[in-house]
């Protein structure tokens, strides 16, 4: 990763900046002067990965919630089972 | 720059999907929600690592390493900042041929900058780090890449847990049903 030494030519950075960008949310996307963009850029990754992340709690509490209603012979066990064949 | 293609994305999330439900099986079986929801969520983030596997990112190692080492003693934690601080110094000598001012505020983006802007980016840039498994060890080229990554495997595993969370509830739910 660090290994990429050497000029980075403004077109890479614009590159780099709008497939950034593009990752995204729709709403959060502008097409306003890019003279804010570097920080504004930075701030909604910032807050989409800590939305993700809020995500990935929530429904990982939610799939506990579920687990602890299951007992092993159970339709919900099955379906895990059936799952990974 | 490519970032991964669909069936990338698809065999991540079958990997995802594999680990995530083999851990899930072979936790105890008999579990206090509190303990379970924090296996749910260790079991999660070890199972994103793995199947996105080691190779061209350095965050899944970061997860697999923190979650494999029981917490680190105060003092452990500690020597681990040091040399933390020491790599960036190090790095920064390195690689700032630009009199310490950052990547993006010699960029075309920040050509107005600001001491303000450039100063918010430096903050932003910080958030960032932490917010991205491993993200302190990297210069800020290397931050965006693993950021994208980073954001789309991150996406991926909502995806995969949405779905075993609907399966679930539905089963659940015809299960109440049929109970009556």
């Amino acid at each position: 990763m660090s290994s990429r030494r050497g000029r980075i030519t403004d077109e890479e950075i614009n590159e780099l900046i709008s497939k950034l960008q593009a990752l995204l949310p729709e709403s959060s996307r502008s097409r306003s002067a890019s003279r804010s963009s570097a920080s504004k850029l930075l701030k909604e990754t910032c807050s989409y990965i800590k939305s993700l992340h809020r995500e990935v709690d929530d429904l990982s509490d939610r799939l506990s919630e579920l687990m602890s209603t299951m007992d092993n012979n159970s339709p919900q066990a099955e379906i895990i089972r059936s799952l990974l064949r | 720059m490519r970032g991964p293609s669909n069936n990338t994305m698809m065999a991540f999330k079958r990997g995802f999907l594999r680990s995530l439900l083999l851990s899930l099986q072979s936790s105890k079986a008999t579990m206090s929600l509190e303990e379970r929801k924090r296996a749910v969520k260790s079991s999660a983030d070890v199972a994103m690592a793995t199947a996105r596997g080691v190779a061209g990112a350095r965050w899944p190692q970061a997860i697999l390493s923190s979650s494999s080492s029981s917490s680190p003693s105060r003092m452990q934690a500690k020597v681990k900042r040091c040399k933390n601080i020491v790599r960036r110094c190090c790095h920064k000598r390195r690689r700032d041929g630009n009199n310490g001012t950052s990547f993006f505020a010699r960029t075309a983006l920040n050509r107005s900058s600001t001491e303000v802007a450039r100063r918010l980016v430096k903050k932003r840039t910080k958030v960032l780090r932490r917010m991205i498994p491993g993200g302190d060890l990297l210069d800020e080229i290397s931050l965006l890449h693993e950021a994208m990554d980073y954001v789309v495997h991150l996406h991926a595993e909502v995806d995969v847990l949405r779905l075993v969370s609907k399966a679930l509830q539905r089963s659940t739910t015809s299960g109440l049903f049929h109970a009556f």
